[in-house]
């Protein structure tokens, strides 16, 4: 999606970001003084949601650069850390959470490669291995062309041993990381879905195909892989279109360069079924039988996830036995049902991938 | 500008003519008849000269039992009204109807589709919503007045049904955003059933996403034979057809869920535990946690509790029910 307007938090620092980034969005920037202007722009139109995805905002993080993942009650977390580079997505996914959990959504790029640097290196001095990731409130990777940032962050990680980057996409804009030394402490990740429901629910994003082909491109510099079947969708037949997702990941890349696949079936707030109502009429993904989560989002019926789990589990074991799957955000019923054990003390399914990561990507294993 | 107070014949009134009236009911007015036989009649009614008759502005009813004490008496042939000067506008003269029966009791919210959709000729939402206090003796919003809009543009069997309690306001708001036939189909349904705001907005839900995720139009789905068999029942009362509804309407909704509980409360029910013990599943059966609960009035109530659950720990049922 192109960017239409550009706006530019005076208090940033003039230097080669920003230059680099106006140089590249060929739109005429507009130097605000503080956020109001931005807020007010997005939120004047009938589709707010869809006027942010346009509209950059480039500004400072002025809270935590790093944090914790904030999980949820009652299903088992993986104790992810965040990279906060960013906030919004250009991309239009219906079941996107971001349009409901920013009030209103910003497109936001995070300025400010020191302070990434300063953060970073706090994080690199202590004795613990951390797996971080700027994916969560945003795509990884939108921003590869126009920004220096995803480069400066591979080369900053590529020197350090406890820390593992996860760049999480649905992008194949990977050009300009092919070239880069970064010492396989980078792990490119790539959300993935049916064909069906890429064509239907993820507007925007790169075909199955193209992130496939860029995962085996990345895997040929080096670079380790991740891949999350998040959401997964039911509908009919879905566990034989998931499965040959499955085996078409298994024809692109070596099992080897894999460090971990994420499972979850799709989840949301209720009030994301109204955006996804009005943003995306032809939409039929709130309509499976979902009942409220303990943590008082919309699940699907446990039997249905359990169901789906154990399939698309059987079939990556096949292609890769010991390869690490885990369920973001599953509780103790569906781990047991589906893996045959439960991560049950705090702490433990987050081990396991520090672990993985620790293995496939050289970090310090005396930090486990 | 002060309306004429005057005498008419109460055969000039055309009681047809209806573009001013906002009250929904057409009341029994045989009591407010024998007041005014009795009492007199204490406001006049206003009317508009028309055509060489005069139609009714403000008063439908007390002209009606007018009408009514002639019909019986013979001997009411007059009536003294208040008669609107020639230049009033249709405008002057829907404020007042509006007026004289706001500022007499809080209108309905059928009088308040009714009077905004008249008012509408005239005035935009905000220009209604800002006049709300003087016009319905209450302050209205640009949105309430743009949801009275909406709904004032369903066809008139949605009043009907709004004015019976049929069809609430909120289930009246969902349903005109929909299209013409969907529309229609929903006041089949609330014209058969009698349902709660709560229950009426789950009947049209789920009839909205089973049609969606079915890719079907919801006019096709609402052919369904089932749905047919219980709307139009004649032997079923309203309540037991919305109850029927609603469980097909949910069982084609979540068909695994459905059928999830009723296989445990089929088991359940197998293992005889007595109607004292409460055997409950999980909510949704999405935390492990199922509740039996039972309550003893004395030592023999207790005793004869803890048996039949230790009779039922021997059933096959039990353990598939918490092994599932």
């Amino acid at each position: 999606m192109k960017i239409d307007t550009l706006f530019i938090d005076k208090a940033i620092p003039r230097n080669f970001e920003t230059d680099y980034l106006i140089s590249r969005l060929k739109t005429d920037p507009q130097w605000v003084e503080d956020s109001k202007t931005v807020y007010d722009f997005i939120n004047d139109g009938d589709d707010p949601v869809s006027k942010a995805k346009k509209t950059l905002y480039i500004t400072q993080n002025r809270g935590a650069v790093i944090r914790e993942c904030p999980g949820t009650s009652f299903y088992t977390c993986c104790d992810y850390t965040i990279l906060h580079t960013g906030t919004f997505c250009t991309m239009d996914c219906s079941y996107c959470i971001l349009q409901a959990y920013f009030h209103p959504p910003v497109l936001q790029y995070f300025a400010g490669l020191e302070a990434l640097a300063h953060n970073l290196e706090k994080t690199f001095s202590q004795n613990k291995i951390f797996r971080i990731g700027t994916g969560e409130y945003t795509d990884s990777l939108i921003w590869e062309k126009i920004s220096p940032q995803p480069k400066f962050l591979v080369e900053t990680f590529a020197r350090q041993n406890n820390c593992l980057l996860e760049l999480k996409t649905k992008t194949v804009n990977i050009e300009s990381l092919l070239p880069l030394d970064h010492n396989g402490k980078t792990v490119i990740a790539w959300s993935l879905n049916t064909q069906d429901i890429i064509s239907s629910e993820e507007k925007g994003t790169a075909s199955l195909k193209a992130r496939l082909e860029a995962a085996r491109r990345v895997e040929s510099k080096g670079y380790k892989l991740a891949f999350h079947f998040d959401p997964l969708v039911i509908y009919p037949e879905c566990e034989i279109q998931y499965k040959k997702v499955i085996k078409q990941i298994f024809e692109h890349v070596r099992s080897e360069s894999i460090v971990w696949i994420s499972i979850g079936t799709f989840r949301f707030i209720p009030k994301l079924k109204q955006i996804i109502e009005k943003r995306f009429k032809h939409s039929t993904i709130c309509y499976g039988e979902f009942i409220p989560g303990l943590d008082n989002k919309m699940r699907y019926f446990k039997p249905l996830r359990i169901k789906l789990y154990k399939e698309i589990i059987s079939c990556i074991k096949e292609y890769a036995p010991n390869l690490a799957v885990y369920f973001c955000m599953e509780d103790e019923e569906v781990w047991e049902k589906c893996m045959g054990f439960f991560p049950k003390k705090e702490g433990e399914l987050g081990h396991l991938l520090d672990k993985s990561a620790a293995e496939h990507c050289r970090l310090n294993s005396n930090f486990l | 500008m002060s309306d004429l107070l005057c005498e008419i014949n109460i055969s000039d009134i055309d009681l047809t003519d209806k573009r001013y009236k906002i009250l929904f009911s057409e009341d029994d007015i045989t009591f407010l008849a024998r007041s005014i036989k009795e009492t007199g009649l204490l406001t006049p009614p206003v009317v508009r000269p028309l055509n060489n008759k005069f139609i009714v502005v403000s008063g439908f009813n007390r002209v009606r039992a007018l009408i009514y004490n002639n019909r019986v008496h013979n001997n009411e042939t007059k009536i003294v009204v208040y008669k609107t000067k020639p230049d009033t506008t249709d405008y002057q003269c829907l404020l007042k109807s509006i007026t004289a029966l706001a500022f007499k009791r809080p209108l309905t919210h059928s009088e308040l589709i009714v009077s905004t959709r008249h008012l509408s000729q005239f005035l935009d939402k905000k220009q209604i919503a800002k006049k709300s206090s003087a016009l319905f003796n209450i302050e209205l919003n640009v949105r309430f007045v743009e949801n009275l809009l909406a709904i004032g543009a369903l066809p008139d069997p949605a009043f009907d049904l709004i004015h019976g309690g049929n069809l609430s306001f909120k289930s009246a708001k969902r349903i005109s955003s929909y299209g013409k036939n969907t529309i229609e189909i929903f006041l089949i349904i609330f014209s058969k059933i009698k349902a709660s705001n709560n229950k009426q907005l789950e009947i049209i839900l789920h009839i909205m996403e089973i049609s969606a995720r079915d890719a079907i139009k919801p006019e096709f789905f609402f052919n369904n034979q089932a749905i047919q068999d219980i709307l139009f029942d004649e032997n079923k009362e309203p309540g037991l057809k919305t109850k029927n509804l609603r469980a097909w309407l949910f069982e084609q909704r979540f068909p695994t869920i459905f059928k999830a509980r009723q296989m445990v409360r089929k088991k359940i029910k197998s293992i005889k535990v007595g109607n004292n013990i409460k055997f409950l599943p999980p909510q949704n059966f999405e935390s492990q946690n199922f509740s039996i609960s039972f309550t003893a009035k004395n030592y023999n109530e207790f005793v004869a509790s803890v048996q039949n659950l230790r009779a039922a720990l021997g059933k096959k049922e039990l353990k598939e029910i918490f092994n599932q």
